[in-house]
Formats: structure tokens, sequence, C-alpha cells
């Protein structure tokens, strides 16, 4: 209970931190608007015939450009909410030299990353719901009903992609600064999962890395239920893939982490940047 | 004395790009963005337009190319991308050179050597022009690497070519963003946003017969704007010499207009910043 005590206010601290900067929690909403949906839209719409993207069509079976931009935008966002919130923040700390007290205290350090999920999930949460509402009122976004149905889908995503989080923390307690290797793990790790073209269109070699992450899975069963675009595999089979990949990236993560934050202990590391 | 304040200016100018040179020696590891960005960000988008084409349907490439002027969405995306690595090295990088001074608390000292302002704010970024030409160069080998699509001779000249007459309307843009430290510190957010629009009103990822008519007059008078069409043009219709020579007109005209305002801007803000003691601040 006071581990759990522990993460909301680890949560709580960093939404609090977050929210005094305006314009940082402005640009949460506006920075993937105008640098990612914006011009995938206009692109996309460049293609179009008769105003409808007949292209999108034969690639993933729905002409719908918007829901499919926006909802890459979603799992897009819980990936960068995992790399940059979960995981990056723990070199926040080290730069600003509190990593040794946070170690210092009672709590246990996966409560540490569990706190800062929560807090970034807020923030991903608050984003996505201003994102869908610009979506709504100025881009002609719906959605189908079955959407909800995605629901599962999305929340085994957001457990795997902890796990995923506590392995990138473990990176991030061994090699310090970690600014080049987030930022473009990052960028692979959402690529390859779909959310900005259909995986069948990566390169055949990179495919097998994209079948092995829960995030596509996640992205093409949330694509399927909101959009009715045809799906990669039988949807059953989609999600015995997703939990599947999420047993295994949550405790694969967690051991990592476990591994990173012992060998710091012994080297003496923790207080270095 | 004028000749002997030129060439001391020049000297420091040379000091000032060696030093600059010599800390990215340091820092190999961030060399890896110079590869990684370049080829991977492109690449990315040209398989977007293979999803949104449907893999090359032909009635989706001939409504791209009513808008964009080509069915070539694999060099018109990686042209597009050469501008925005551009956008990123030239209208952030001599904001970025006053901000390191500033953050570092040398901002003061450099201001009180006895230099032109031209050079704390250009010399550390003359190694982005040796990043403009790296970019070209991975961009090159990895449209062909990757997508098969071989660079004609005279095209690849003629960009560099416009690329050499762009730079100066380039810096003159950057340094009129890069006053801008002078007065508000971290401009960081405010270069984000001003980057992400020109590449949106500048036809940096999609045609820009697809932004609305203001918007095109909008991009007319941004250099960016002129350089990714002129080149679009050499490497994808074959554009000669004369073709491109509105576009560097444009460019030379560009470079006065903003390079004259540059330096208004930047005085008017050297000057409020020595009266509120920002050059010490950050």
């Amino acid at each position: 209970m006071d581990e759990v005590r522990a993460a909301f206010a680890i949560a709580r601290k960093d939404i609090r931190n977050v929210s005094r900067y305006r314009f940082v929690v402005a640009s949460q909403v506006f920075t993937p608007l105008y640098q990612g949906v914006l011009p995938a839209l206009l692109f996309g719409a460049s293609f179009a015939v008769a105003g409808h993207v007949v292209g999108l069509e034969k690639s993933i079976g729905t002409t719908d450009l918007a829901g499919f931009i926006f909802l890459g935008g979603v799992m897009s966002g819980l990936v960068a909410t995992a790399f940059w919130s979960m995981a990056m923040s723990i070199r926040n700390e080290m730069e600003t030299g509190t990593l040794e007290p946070t170690w210092l205290t009672p709590t246990s350090r996966e409560a540490i990353v569990i706190g800062r999920a929560l807090g970034g999930l807020f923030w991903f949460a608050f984003s996505q719901v201003a994102i869908f509402a610009i979506g709504i009122a100025f881009f002609g976004l719906r959605f189908r009903p079955e959407i909800v149905l995605a629901a599962p889908a999305v929340a085994l995503a957001v457990v795997a992609m902890i796990g995923v989080a506590y392995l990138l923390a473990a990176t991030v307690l061994l090699i310090k600064e970690a600014n080049v290797f987030i930022d473009s793990t990052n960028f692979l790790f959402a690529t390859a999962s779909g959310v900005a073209f259909p995986v069948t269109l990566l390169p055949g070699v990179l495919q097998p890395i994209a079948y092995a992450l829960p995030t596509t899975y996640a992205m093409d069963l949330l694509r399927q239920a909101g959009l009715g675009t045809r799906p990669l595999f039988d949807p059953r089979l989609e999600y015995a893939a997703l939990v599947l990949t999420t047993a295994i990236a949550y405790p694969i993560g967690l051991w990592a982490y476990r591994r990173a934050d012992a060998r710091i202990r012994r080297l003496g590391t923790i207080s270095q940047y | 004395m004028n000749r002997t304040y030129l060439a001391g200016d020049l000297r420091a100018l040379g000091a000032a790009g060696l030093m600059s040179w010599r800390q990215i020696r340091r820092y190999p590891a961030l060399l890896f963005g110079t590869v990684f960005w370049p080829v991977l960000l492109p690449a990315v988008w040209v398989l977007m337009g293979q999803a949104y084409s449907g893999g090359g349907d032909p009635d989706a490439l001939n409504a791209f190319a009513t808008r964009a002027g080509t069915t070539g969405v694999t060099l018109f995306v990686f042209v597009g991308f050469l501008m925005y690595m551009w956008l990123s090295a030239l209208l952030w990088g001599p904001g970025t050179a006053l901000r390191q001074e500033q953050i570092r608390g040398s901002l003061e000292a450099v201001f009180l050597s006895p230099v032109s302002r031209l050079v704390p704010l250009f010399g550390p970024t003359l190694t982005n022009l040796l990043f403009i030409v790296a970019d070209l160069i991975v961009m090159g080998i990895a449209v062909w690497l990757l997508f098969g699509v071989v660079l004609p001779l005279q095209g690849v000249l003629l960009a560099v070519a416009i690329t050499i007459v762009g730079v100066p309307a380039m810096y003159a843009m950057g340094a009129l963003f890069g006053a801008g430290v002078l007065r508000f510190g971290e401009i960081g957010p405010a270069v984000q946003f001003t980057r992400g629009g020109l590449s949106m009103l500048c036809g940096i990822t999609f045609p820009i017969a697809m932004l609305p008519d203001w918007a095109q007059t909008s991009a007319a008078a941004m250099p960016p704007t002129h350089i990714v069409d002129a080149m679009r043009n050499a490497l994808l219709k074959s554009a000669g010499p004369g073709d491109l020579v509105p576009a560097a007109a444009s460019l030379i005209g560009l470079a006065f207009v903003f390079g004259g305002l540059a330096v208004v801007v930047f005085r008017w803000l050297e000057a409020s910043a020595r009266r509120s003691g920002m050059l010490g601040r950050y």
C-alpha cells in the first residue's frame, strides 16, 4: 500500500511540475498536430481522387485518412510516453542531481518507474482528448462505435510499454547520456509498430521485428475496431500475440531494470552523469 | 584601419568556426544523427506515400502529379526533407550559438570582445555548411540504395548551385530568429514552432498546392520554398540552369530583405539586452 501511495505521489509531482510550464502543456497538444498530423493529412490528401484516398483503401481497406492518422497518433503518443516520460525522466533526475537522494528513499525502485508511468499516462490522456476534440471539430474525425472494443488492446499495450520503459530505464541508468539513444529508438519503435503506415510495407527483414512488438498488434486492433481496416491476422490471434508479447516484455524489462540497479549500486556510479 | 578590423574579424570568424569543429569532434556519438535522421525520416514518409497511393495505384499517383507536378514521390519527399534538415541547422544555428554562450555564461564576455557581432552569430555555425553537404551526400546515397532512384548529375550540380545561392537568405532568416535569444533567452519552443510552420508552408512534405491561397502567397516570401522548388525542378523535371534563374533571383532578393531586417532587429535587441542585463542572464 505504501508503494502505491509513493507511486501516486511521484505521479502528482510530475503532473504538477509539467503544469507549471504552460507552453510545455500547450506544446503537448500542438506539436503532434503541426509536426505529424497536419503534414500527414495534407500529404495523404494529395493522393486523393475526387476526395477519396483510394490508395489507402487498397492498402488497408478504408479511405478514412483522418482516422488512420489520428489513431496512429494514439499509439505513437503511448510509445513516446514510455520512452520520454517513464524512462528518460531518470536522466533528468541525474542531471538535476536528485537521483541519488531518490534512490536513498525506502520506496522500491519499481515504484519510481510506475509513478512516472502514471504521471506520463495522465498527460498522454490529456493530450489525446484535446487532439481528438480538435480532430472532430476541424478534420471530420469520426470513429465507429466499436472502437470501445479496442480498449483491452490499448490497456494491454500500456502494460507492455511499462515493461519496455523498465528496459529503457535500465539502459539510461547504465549509459547515462541517453538522449540520442532514446530519440532514435523511440522513432524506430513507433515506426515498426505501424503508426505511420502498415507494417506490411516494411522491408522483409524488418517485419519480424514489427511482429515481435506488442504495439503492432494493439495498433492494428485499434484501427480495425475504430475504422474497420483490414486486419493483419485474425483478431483473436492478434489478441493472443498481444498478450504473449506483453507477458514477455514486462518481466524482461523488470529483470533488466533490477540488474541495472544492482550494477550501479555495486559500481557506485549512481551519482555520476 | 577598416582593413585591419576586417582582417581581425575574419580571423575571429575562422577561430569561432574552428572552436565549433573541435567541439563536434569531441562528441562523435552526436554525429550518429547526421546519418540516422536524413535517411530514416524521409524513408518513413516514402513508405507513407506508398500506403496512401495503394502501392503505386495509377489513379492515386496521377492525382499526386496534378498537385505536385511529378509522380516521383520518393525524390519529392527526399528533397523536402533535405530542406527540413537545413532548416534545423541554418534556421536554428545562429540562435543555438548565442544560446549556448548564454547558458555557459560566456555571452557577456564574447560581446565585450572588439569583434563584429557577425562573429558570435555566424562563426560557430560555419560547421553547419559541412552538414549541409553531408546531408546532400547521405540522402543521395540513401535514395539510391534504399529506393533505387539514381540522381541525375546535372540535377545534383544544379541542386548544389541553388543551395549555395540560397545560403545567405537562409542564414539571414536564422539570424533574424536567433536575435530573439538576446531578448527572451530560451526561444527553443518558438523556433520549434517556426520550423514546424515553415515545414508546412514551404511544401516540404506535401505539394504546396494543397495549401489555401493565402498560405501559398505567404510561402512565396520564404526562402525555403524557392530552394525546394528549384531543387525539385532540377532533380525531377530536368530543369536547366536558365529555368532556375527566377528562383535564384528571388533568393538573392530575399537575402537582402531578411538580412536588412536581421541587422535592424539584432541591433535593437542587443541594445535592449544591454539595458536589461539579459546578456548575463539565462
